[in-house]
This record gives structure tokens, sequence and C-alpha cells, in this order.
């Protein structure tokens, strides 16, 4: 083992082993780090805030495009106590983003109806936005007191819209291009000239759709085209139609629009691709309103943007749509024109509901900035024929009204005025060249009401004419048979063809006056001979000399004959009912005359006595009544209508019955038959009234149950005549006249009651009024009336007694013996009455009777001639 | 040569080398161990140059290692980035001494004791300085103890990236210092291994102050 020789091992010395690499490395890696490190610190960067509310140390972040960037590590007052410095670290790869026009602001939650805007924010909070500008680098920085525009992540486009209001836009507001969204508005700022500066983004993948020429309106809102067309209502998305939104359409052949570029944004789709714009004027703006048409062949290109009242007219601002532009010359000329409707053509019965459009004729040369607006088109062949229509007032003519005839027009309506002296209405009219031949002497003009409404009882008949009157009126020509008229020629002109008929009538009608102490008719009610209208009443006029009317009636001249000296007139009775136990009479008026009230005119087989009277009924005027006037008791219950009889003979009625002033008695105006009414006017007639009796005994007078008191008259002799007379109450009644009143006193009342009659030997000489207890209450004490005409059967030996019931003596000797009074007596009471003997007294006593129980048997045999 | 002489006498005394790889003692003339064929030398001065070597490359990465977030923690959509230090700090803050403590002893003192007590060890092999035998041994076993433990910072990373990860709510990923820390634990612990610890007996023998 120790044999082998030792081999020396030459071992070559490292100077440095190879692991020495290790800490190099880690040494680079090192330096590589805190190269890295130093190099990739954070900017310090100072921003101003106005607050420091909703920034956190070390928690609120700052983003660029979505990015961290940095955060808030520091927050300290400014010097001034005015605001706060929050220093930022922020990325050194923000580096380059720090210049002097970078802009950073606080970022929060916003939720409008377009969106939720920061919703990051509201989940981590609060953060500051960051928006690199151009400029010197910077570190300190004042923050922005609103989101600046910021642009949406992505590239896109940046376009700047001038608008005169916001309308409902908003930030977050979409940008439409063919209703699809394709951007946003992402501010908005008043500029230097208080117009309303809007910034939108369109993103990237639609940028190509602006051009350098697009337009912009706002689409906000719905639009809702309303016309006989149908409605066409337009919205872009609902969310504009909350939130507001724009729209956009660009020229096919146009540059894409640059960044930045500047664009007008319009009200609406029409205003946008307005071209030329030029001023009207007129006297009126009459069917012109804003968003009125321009139309040429019937195709709009343009229309009224505006109108305004100026010194001597109005003002009205039109602009053409662009490709149209070049239509208007130096001598375009401008009319109004609106729907043309007749029966055998409508045309553009949309402008009913649309309104009037703006037509023209291009002109060549020069377009200029003003041109006069003409209510009518312009002519083209020859001077039109000018007249004058004259009314008492405007029957409705406007201007613009087609004059017609045969529904051909002939001419047009161009002036409404007030004549000189204000009395009538000249109605100034061009008739077209061709016709002028149709005016003749004797012409007139019929204004066509655009509806007539006819009802009757046969049913409703409502006519309207050409759909054209609606608007513009019609005015229908009625040759005459005269002369061609000349030029500035007057000729009437009526409301309608009745007017004209009953003005051409009025000038040949015969009038007619009545009188009447009352009136039941106004001027306008119709005059019927047979319910036939044969005339009007034109007039009601009240005399104050006689307190009555003067009627004047025109009566139709084909009727003249009937006005003879056999005519009476009546007011026509809507509806008269005459009922009587002989029957009910019913007559219905023709039905004009129910509404307006009328008259009748009869005629008599013979001469009528005063054919200028207005009878109060038709029976009165049939018999050719004379008024009477009565004077009633107060209690007759005589009503206005009651019956004036002679033996149950109709010889006259009662008009009316009034209280006297006096309230003593009743007046009423009667009428007499005019064949009685002399027999029945003589001064020693006698009127009664009369009334139903009813009794026991039988009925008197039953027809007056139903139809009330009548009068009767019995016809005097003497020749001369009276033109009133007293009425006398009726025969029966006791309390007519002067009664004399007694008072009964009894321990009980017993079956008396009001009512209850007072018999002398079986004769009902008067009634109990009424009853009541004596003061001390012992006794009850019973008024009662005697009859005027048998007051002298009563005096001081007069005896009362009870007569009421059946009194029945039963005894076993003498038999059964039964008592009564009339039957009357049994059912209804009774007072019965003997007097002794004649006395001075009668008809005055004053002290109380008593009534006893039941006659002394002495008392039934007195007979006393009284 | 008595019995406690032949105790205390090192295997180059007496001509034998132990195997550093199996154990097994050759004869000082062999140059490759008999039963494993691993190289064997009386002395591996080389060793010394190679701990220093790795101890160095740890103690450079030391620093990035503290001074760089070692996770990156996705919170709400915020990005925190935390440094050893810091993350020890919010514990605190969250009031969560006990687990401060350990991450605490496991993060900054381990690295940092083991690193400067190799330093002190190759410096009392390198430059003879005399260090009391008992100092030495508590010293060596204390690294030899903790050494282990050091890696806790990694597995809690670990753990956090591969259990944490809900996106933009809530996300950790380790940052540049978690690579290296754990860079300088694996030299830490290489450097300690590296060295060939009889270096270290031979001048604990020489400065032996046991009776």
């Amino acid at each position: 083992m120790m044999t082998h020789p030792e081999q020396p091992r030459v071992v070559r010395k490292k100077l440095f082993s190879p692991v020495w690499l290790l800490p190099l490395i880690a040494l680079a890696l090192g330096a590589w780090l805190g190269i890295k490190s130093i190099r990739e610190s954070g900017i310090d960067v100072r921003v101003h805030f106005p607050s420091a509310t909703g920034i956190d140390v070390s928690k609120t972040l700052v983003r660029y495009k979505g990015l961290n960037v940095g955060k808030v590590v520091d927050i300290s007052i400014d010097d001034e106590l005015k605001g706060v410095n929050v220093d930022l670290v922020l990325d050194y790869r923000a580096n380059n983003l720090l210049k002097e026009n970078t802009k950073f602001w606080l970022v929060t939650p916003k939720a409008s109806i377009t969106g939720v805007e920061g919703l990051d924010a509201l989940f981590s909070g609060n953060y500051i936005g960051m928006l690199p500008g151009e400029g010197d680098f910077r570190d300190h920085f004042e923050a922005e007191r609103e989101a600046p525009t910021v642009i949406p992540s992505g590239d896109g486009l940046v376009i700047e819209l001038n608008a005169d209001t916001l309308g409902s836009l908003d930030v977050g507001s979409p940008i439409f291009y063919r209703q699809i969204p394709v951007g946003n508005i992402v501010s908005y700022h008043l500029d230097e000239q208080h117009r309303i500066q809007l910034k939108g983004f369109v993103q990237q993948q639609y940028a190509h759709l602006v051009k350098q020429d697009s337009r912009f309106w706002n689409v906000s809102g719905v639009r809702v085209d309303a016309s006989l067309a149908g409605i066409k209502v337009d919205t872009e998305s609902i969310a504009s139609i909350l939130a507001g939104g724009i729209a956009f359409n660009s020229p096919d052949m146009s540059k894409e629009a640059e960044d930045d570029q500047l664009f007008q944004l319009y009200d609406s789709q029409q205003e946008a691709h307005g071209g030329s714009s030029f001023l009207l004027t007129a006297d009126n703006a009459e069917g012109i309103k804003v968003g009125t048409d321009v139309v040429f062949r019937e195709l709009p290109v343009g229309e009224v943007e505006e109108v305004k009242l100026t010194d001597n007219g109005v003002a009205i601002h039109v602009r053409m749509d662009r490709p149209y532009s070049d239509l208007i010359g130096a001598d375009a000329q401008f009319w109004v024109e609106g729907a043309q409707l007749s029966l055998s053509e409508v045309k553009h019965p949309e402008r009913l509901i649309s309104g009037n459009v703006i037509r023209f004729t291009p002109g060549a040369g020069k377009p200029q900035t003003q041109y006069p607006l003409r209510q009518t088109a312009p002519e083209t062949n020859g001077q039109p024929l000018q007249l004058t229509l004259t009314a008492s007032e405007n029957p409705g003519a406007a201007v613009g009204a087609d004059i017609r005839y045969r529904n051909v027009k002939i001419g047009e309506v161009t002036a409404v005025k007030l004549s000189d002296d204000f009395n009538t209405v000249n109605i100034s009219v061009d008739i077209d060249t061709p016709f002028t031949a149709l005016i003749t002497q004797g012409s007139d003009f019929i204004v066509q009401s655009p509806l007539k409404v006819k009802a009757s009882l046969d049913g409703v008949e409502v006519s309207g004419t050409d759909v054209d009157n609606l608007t513009k009126g019609r005015i229908d020509l009625r040759p005459g048979k005269g002369k061609v008229v000349a030029d500035q020629a007057q000729l009437p002109i009526f409301a309608s063809a009745d007017a004209a008929n009953r003005y051409y009538l009025q000038q040949k009608q015969l009038v007619w006056t009545l009188h009447s102490p009352s009136t039941a008719v106004n001027s306008g009610s119709d005059v019927y001979y047979k319910k036939m209208q044969i005339g009007k009443v034109t007039n009601v006029k009240w005399q104050a000399s006689d307190d009555s009317f003067a009627i004047k009636l025109a009566i139709d001249p084909a009727y003249q004959s009937l006005l003879n000296d056999k005519a009476v007139f009546w007011p026509t009775e809507a509806l008269s009912l005459a009922a009587s136990l002989n029957g009910i009479d019913l007559s219905v008026a023709p039905l004009g005359g129910v509404i307006k009230g009328g008259i009748t005119l009869g005629l008599l087989p013979n001469t009528a006595a005063d054919n200028h009277l207005l009878y109060a009924s038709k029976t009165l005027a049939e018999h050719q009544s004379v008024p009477v006037a009565l004077k009633l008791p107060l209690n007759s219950g005589i009503k206005s209508g009651a019956d004036i009889r002679y033996q149950g003979n109709l010889v006259g009625s009662v008009a009316q019955v009034q209280l006297s002033e006096d309230m003593k008695s009743l007046t009423a105006s009667a009428y007499l038959y005019g064949r009685f009414a002399n027999q029945l006017r003589s001064s020693d007639s006698h009127y009664q009234v009369e009334d139903a009796q009813l009794s026991l005994n039988g009925v008197k007078n039953a027809a007056s149950i139903i139809t009330g008191p009548f009068i009767s008259v019995v016809p005097g002799k003497q020749p001369e005549l009276s033109k009133s007379f007293t009425v006398t109450a009726a025969a029966s009644a006791i309390d007519s006249g002067n009664p004399m009143t007694i008072t009964l006193v009894r321990n009980e009342l017993g079956s008396i009651k009001q009512g209850t009659g007072i018999f002398y030997r079986g004769i009902r000489i008067g009634e109990v009024t009424q009853y009541q207890l004596s003061t001390e209450g012992q006794q009850v004490v019973i008024t009662a009336l005697i009859a005027e005409h048998y007051q002298h059967l009563i005096n001081a030996s007069s005896h009362f007694y009870d007569l009421s019931g059946i009194k029945i003596d039963a005894g076993i000797f003498s038999g059964l013996q039964v008592e009564t009074g009339s039957v009357e007596n049994i059912i209804t009471g009774g007072i019965g009455v003997a007097t002794e003997f004649n006395t001075q007294t009668a008809g005055k006593v004053a002290a109380p009777f008593t009534l006893e129980s039941k006659p002394q048997s002495a008392w039934l045999n007195w007979t006393p001639a009284l | 040569m008595s019995v406690n002489q032949t105790t205390k006498a090192r295997g180059v005394d007496i001509g034998v080398f132990r195997c550093q790889v199996c154990g097994q003692l050759n004869d000082q003339h062999d140059e490759y161990c008999v039963r494993c064929s691993s190289a064997i030398s009386p002395r591996n001065y080389r060793s010394l140059q190679n701990s220093w070597a790795l101890l160095i490359t740890a103690a450079i990465l030391l620093v990035p290692a503290n001074i760089y977030p070692i996770t990156t923690l996705t919170k709400s959509g915020i990005v925190t980035h935390e440094t050893i230090f810091s993350g020890i700090l919010r514990l605190v803050h969250a009031d969560l001494v006990p687990i401060a403590i350990i991450v605490f002893t496991a993060s900054i003192l381990v690295p940092w004791l083991k690193v400067l007590g190799l330093a002190f060890y190759l410096s009392a092999i390198s430059f003879n300085i005399p260090i009391s035998r008992q100092k030495l041994m508590a010293g060596f076993h204390i690294i030899e103890w903790i050494g282990r433990w050091s890696m806790l910072d990694l597995f809690v990373i670990s753990l956090s990236v591969a259990l944490v990860s809900m996106g933009q709510l809530l996300d950790a990923q380790p940052a540049p210092a978690a690579t290296a820390f754990a860079l300088v634990i694996f030299f830490t612990q290489l450097a300690a291994k590296t060295l060939d610890t009889r270096l270290l007996w031979d001048q604990l023998d020489k400065n032996d102050d046991t009776p």
C-alpha cells in the first residue's frame, strides 16, 4: 500500500472560482432593478382642486382612458386656504402626458337617461380623470370644474356642432346615422358668441360616414306629421325621445370630415337640408305659418321658417331646400294656394289640414332677397271685370273665395271692405275675362254656405257643397236678364238663396196690421192659413196710447185674396186641448208655429166685425167675441178659460182673472160671442157663478166638478149696453153675501163638524163653520153661519137641537119608535132650529144659543109667521 | 496519544478522510471515496470562497427583495403593490400582530439573520477571528434550524396566487421582489450548504477555550 510512489498532482490554482459570477449577476440584476425602478418611479404632480370632497389619499386613482396611471398620495390645504393641493404620483409612462394644457378633473358617478357614467367610479370610488394636452412639461395643474370633452375609449372622429338651443340634448345623447347610433355628444358649452357649441364623438367604424358636407339636425322628441295622407310619427330611438339626439346624413360625393370640424346643428331635418333663404312680404300672413311648404310642380322645395310682423305687413322667411335654390330668379312670383276642391275635382285635400302652400313661378335672373307674396295666382290672360257687390253686412264672403256659375269658377273675391260711409259692405270681385258676358243687370250673387242643415219632421238633411267652400267659401252667380254690366258695376249679394228670395219677396209683400191687447208672437213668427204658411210677422210694436200692440204682417202676394173683410186672426195655439165631459178635442199647430209662435188667419162665413183684431183664441175669433169686464166674488173659483153659459150653452169665456187691488174681489176680462154679445151686454144682464153642488139629494152642475165653476148669464132687456158686470156668488153658497154669524154652545161636540148643516123645517139655511172649546174648557163653542136671506128666521126665541143620528125609543107599551131626520142628516149630521115667535131681534142675535141634544116636541109645532 | 487526545484528534491528523457524501472513512491518500467514488479531500478550502460568493449574491438580492413589492394585489380594480415591510405594517394595522410577528420573523428577521450569521462564520474562518466555541455552536444550530422557515413568505405568495384569483375583484400576483426573495433564500441555503464545515471546526479547535 505504501509502495507505490506518490505521484505529485499538479493542480492549477484558480484565482477566482466561477461561483463569483453569481454575485456579479445578482449585482447586475439588482442594478438593473434599481435603474428600472428609478426610471419607472412615479412622477410627482400637484393638482389644485377647489375641494377635496370625494378624494382620498392613496385610494383615489388617476385614470387616463380607463388605465390607472397614478394615485393620490397626499392632500394639503393650499396657502390661501381656498382649495386643496392634491399630490399625485403618476406612472412614469404618463410623463409625456403632462403638458401645459393637460387637464385633471374629478370623476364622480353620474346617472342620466342615456346611461350611467362613471359606473366604475361608483364601484371603485371617485377617480381623477386626466386628459393630455399640448405644451411644455409641467407638474402642477389647476383642476377642471367639469369633465372636459372625454373622448370615449377608442379612436373616432370628434366633431363640433353649433346650435342655437340645446333642446333636450345632453352629454351622452346619441348621434344617429340612419337611426343607428354611431356616437355621442361628449360635451357642450357656450362659446364667445353665446351660441351653444357641442362636441360629438363618432366611433371609428362610423367615422367615414361623416363628410365635409354632412348636415346635422336635432331629433329630440317625437315629430308628428298629420295630414290627409295619414299620420306620420318620426322618432329615433326611445332614448332620443327622452334624452334627445342628433341625426345626420351625408352626401355620397364628399370628402370625409376632419377631426374637430365645425358643423351647424339644425332644429329639424328639413332645416338641415335647407339651401337658400329669402323674404316674402305680404299684407297679412293669412294661411301662412311656420312650416308652410313652398311647392313647385307639387313638390315641396322649401318651407316657411319664420313669420314676422313688420311695420307695413308681414315678412315671411322662406328657406329653399338646397337642390332647388337655383329655381328662384329675379322675376319669380309667389302666391298662396290652398286646397282646391270641387265636385268634379279634388285637388290637394291635404291642404285642408296641412294648410296653404306657397307656389311660385321660377324666374330668371339673379335671385333677390325679397319678393312680394300675392294672395292669388298671377293672371295669365286679360284684364278681369271688376265688380263691387254690396250687402248690408258681410254675407260670408272671404278674400279668395271663388265666384262660380254653374259650378265653374269665373272669378274670385279680391277684397272685402266697408263702404266709405260704413253703411254697407263692399266686396270687390274680379270676374275672369271669358265670363264677363254673364254679368248682367239684375244679376245677383249668393254666398254658398259650406254646410246646409235642413231639419224637419221628415228628418234632417245635411248637404255640403264643395269641400273647397270649407276653406275659402264660394259665391254663386245668378245671372239677370238685363244688359251686360260695365266695369266697376255694383250688384247685390245675399247670404243665401232664401235670403235673396226673401229680399225680393219683401219688395212685393202685402202688409197687414193687427192690434192686440197682448202679444203672443214676435217678429219672424209665421202667419198660417189652414196650417199653411202664408206670411210672416215682420214687426211687433207696443203702443203707449192704448197699451196695445201693433203687429205688422207681411203676407205673400199669392194669398192676397184672403185678406178680406171676413178674415179674423188669432194666435196659433201650439197645442190646444179642449177637454170636457163631452170628450177631448186635441189640435196641434204646425211644428214651426209651435216653436216660433204664429198667427192663424181664418175666414168667417160672414163679414167679420174687426179684421184687424188679434183675438185671444181661435174660438173667440170664430165667434167674433166681444170683450167685457167682470167683477167676481173673491171665492168664486172662476179661473181663466172658464165658460160663460146661458142656460148651459156656451156664449163666451173668461180670458183672464186677476185679484183686484182692494183684495175684496176678482176682476176678469171675458169675451162674449159676437152673435149674443148685444143681448148679453144689456146693462141689466145678470151674471152669476155656478158651481157643482153635491148632496145626497143630487148633483147640480156636475160638469163643473171637472171643469171648475162657470158663469151663467141671464140676458137683460135694456137696450143700452154695458162693458162691465158684477157677477153674483153662487146661489147656494151660504157664505155669499152677508151671512149672519151665530154661536151655539153645547157640552160636547157630538157628530157636529165643519159643514154640518143648519136646517129649518128641513131646509138648509146655514152651516157650521168652526167649533172650539170655550176658554174655560167647560163647553164646546160652535160657530155657524146663517145665509143672508134666511137670517130673519133666527131670533132670540130660536132653539137649536141636534138632528144627528137615529133615535130609537123602545118601550114595552109604547112599542118601537124610530125617529130620524133626513137620510142626509143620518150620515152627515145636522142641527135643527125652531123659532117660537117673531121678535124684533131677527138677524141680530148676539148671545150664544144652547144646542140641545133633542127637540122638545112643542118646538116642532111652532109655526110663527116670520 | 491518549484516548482523550485521540477523541480530540481530527481525521486529517490521523490520516483518515471522511467522505463528505456517504460518510465513508478513507485513507488520506485516496482521491476518491472507496464506497461512492466521490472526490475526497482533507479540507475543501474552495468551499469557503464559494460560500462567500453565494452569500454576497444573497446579500445583494436581499436589497431588491425588501425594497420592491413582493405581491401585486388587485382589490376591486385597485391595484396595490405590497413590499414585505408594508405587508407587515398592513397586518399590524389590521390588528393581526401575532401574524405580523410570524411574517416579520420569517420574511425579514430570518433571511437577515441568516445572511449576517453566515457572514459572521465565514469571516471567522477567513480572518481567524477568535470567537468562543460556545457562541459559534449556538449560532450554528440556530442558523441550521431557522433557515428552513424562511420560505414561509414564498409559501404565502404561492398559496395566495393559487387561491386568490377573482379577476378584477380580488387578485394576487407575485411581484419582482418575490423572485429576489426566493433567490435570497436559495443562495443563503446554498451558501450554508456549500461551506465545508470542517474549516469551521478547525477554527474551533484553534480557539478551543474549553478545558
